[in-house]
């Protein structure tokens, strides 16, 4: 379990991450979401040891990230944002050499490096220097390190930037692996389907706050009552907001050109419903669509921001 | 694990061929070419300036090599690479400890050839002297790649750092015995030159290899005072700056 307790880094008095606390289960996916500035990164590194927290403390596996610093090391693997490893070397020297420091034995390292870079179809690349790679194959080198390493505590932060879509299935399969296999992941993205798809709980961070922590479902469904059908009719007719607004659940209706919009809960339900009235009045609907909140829209409710 | 640290020093210095091949033909030229030449000028003095030459050479390419880990340092900040060294399982006073001696390794396996080269050349073949003279690079290396952490770690303009360390390169060697007497340096200098740890490894290993040079208590002592002083400078500096966050 990695614990974060009150945890706050300020850098020359900009305070990066504030006063965050959650817990993060064993063997589960873990997403982090959150804008570029929200203070992902910085979060993942105060766990990792490479900042210290200016407050607080975050326990890894029972270990206190400042006071037991190795111990924590040795338990987590990262994938940058940005691949970081000596791009005069090539992908298997890479692999190699992370490996070896992870303390991954040579025979199981060798194994691991020819599957992952196999499986990323890199390796007829995989003697190249790394300078001279594209920016999605340094991407998965850089995620490469991590599936080779297999540490207890994975983490990703944005592992499927400058990926093609066949890369980024495979990326997301291989995370699924690792965490069969026991790891617990710490996935940090501002992609929207990457996070729901992937993530048991995701922690919603801004201006370096963990706003809210949850399933992903349970926080779409906490928006319940915010679900929009719009209609599009053939000609506007002025009385029909007044109309549709009689049912208790309808929060909202008003027309935008010829659109109807109607923001209720249960719009799934009532869809039928709405129809009736709207064709009762005279109304010719040309086309009708359902938006149920998603997590772009929790991000939304709770930061008021956009995440893209 | 140091030796992992380390390791990764050797690599990437064997990937970087053109450097390797550079300064090989630097050493080569300024030994066959320049040396030779120079010796036969100054053969009407009754010096060999080629035996002389030929151990500075070896001396000034080691001090050239490990100035190259402040450089190294300086980018992998830039890049953000710090980042992800610090994350892996090893504690940070290795860390700091592995870098200021994968600077010195790298320029010892470098030299190694040189060096046995230069013996065979003034006709010194003894495997225990060769051994020693060996060390006494190494500590000189270790001594600057010290030196060129503390300047990577106090500098933070990349155009100053490139100018502070080629001055830096260029006075430890350029005011210093290893490529000429000092006697025959200007006369401001010599005072300078005569404490510096080039010229104190360039005088142990003449006095090792060649007849008629002298060393003694006193180069040993200039030489591991500025190990000390620089290693744990740059190990100090490095390791505030890790410990600080790097940002604070």
């Amino acid at each position: 379990m990695i614990v974060f307790k009150d945890v706050s880094k300020s850098f020359k008095g900009f305070l990066a991450v504030k006063d965050v606390t959650c817990e993060i289960n064993d063997k589960e996916v873990f997403g982090l979401l959150g804008p570029n500035g929200a203070g992902k990164t910085t979060l993942i590194m105060t766990m990792a040891t490479v900042y210290r927290p200016t407050k607080g403390e975050v326990i890894v596996d029972g270990h206190n990230a400042s006071l037991e610093s190795d111990k924590v090391k040795s338990l987590i693997g990262i994938s940058f944002q940005d691949p970081k490893y000596d791009r005069i070397l090539s992908a298997r020297e890479i692999l190699e050499w992370h490996g070896k420091v992870t303390g991954v034995e040579k025979t199981v390292r060798d194994k691991r490096i020819d599957e992952v870079l196999a499986k990323f179809g890199l390796m007829a690349e995989s003697r190249k220097r790394t300078w001279t790679l594209s920016g999605g194959t340094k991407k998965k080198i850089e995620n490469a390190k991590v599936f080779v390493q297999r540490p207890k505590v994975a983490v990703f932060d944005e592992p499927t930037a400058y990926l093609d879509v066949p890369s980024r299935l495979m990326v997301w399969e291989m995370i699924d692996e690792l965490r069969d296999e026991g790891s617990t992941v710490l996935l940090a993205t501002n992609m929207m389907d990457e996070a729901d798809r992937m993530s048991d709980r995701v922690g919603i961070m801004n201006k370096g706050e963990m706003v809210q922590v949850g399933e992903p479902a349970k926080l779409r469904g906490g928006l319940r009552g915010r679900d929009i059908i719009e209609m599009k009719l053939e000609v506007p007719i002025p009385e029909l907001p007044g109309e549709v607004s009689k049912t208790e659940e309808v929060k909202e209706a008003r027309f935008e050109g010829d659109t109807l919009k109607i923001v209720l809960s249960n719009g799934r339900g009532l869809l039928p419903y709405l129809i009736n009235v709207v064709t009762a009045k005279g109304g010719k609907v040309q086309s009708v669509s359902l938006k149920e909140p998603t997590l772009e829209d929790v991000f939304l409710h709770y930061t008021g921001m956009k995440l893209s | 694990m140091i030796w992992v640290l380390i390791e990764r020093d050797l690599r990437t210095l064997v990937k970087s061929p053109f450097i390797l091949i550079n300064r090989t033909i630097f050493f080569l030229i300024q030994l066959f070419v320049f040396a030779v030449l120079v010796s036969k000028l100054a053969s009407s003095l009754g010096f060999n300036y080629f035996d002389f030459y030929s151990v500075g050479a070896v001396v000034s390419t080691i001090t050239s090599i490990a100035f190259i880990i402040g450089e190294d340092l300086f980018e992998e900040e830039e890049l953000g690479l710090l980042d992800y060294l610090l994350s892996l399982p090893f504690g940070h006073s290795l860390f700091v400890i592995g870098r200021a001696l994968g600077g010195a390794v790298r320029g010892l396996i470098y030299v190694t050839p040189m060096m046995i080269l230069v013996a065979y050349l003034d006709g010194y073949f003894s495997p225990a002297g060769i051994a020693g003279s060996l060390i006494v690079v190494f500590v000189l290396a270790t001594g600057i790649s010290g030196l060129s952490i503390t300047l990577a770690m106090l500098i933070r303009n990349a155009n100053r750092f490139d100018i502070m360390i080629a001055l830096a390169e260029l006075a430890t060697v350029r005011v210093s015995a290893a490529i000429y007497p000092l006697a025959y340096m200007p006369k401001p200098l010599q005072p300078v030159a005569t404490y510096s740890p080039v010229t104190s490894a360039s005088d142990i290993v003449r006095s090792l290899f060649l007849p008629g040079y002298q060393s003694g208590v006193y180069e040993m002592v200039i030489l591991v005072l500025f190990l000390a002083v620089f290693f744990g400078l740059g190990s100090a500096f490095l390791f505030r700056k890790i410990e600080g966050g790097r940002f604070e």
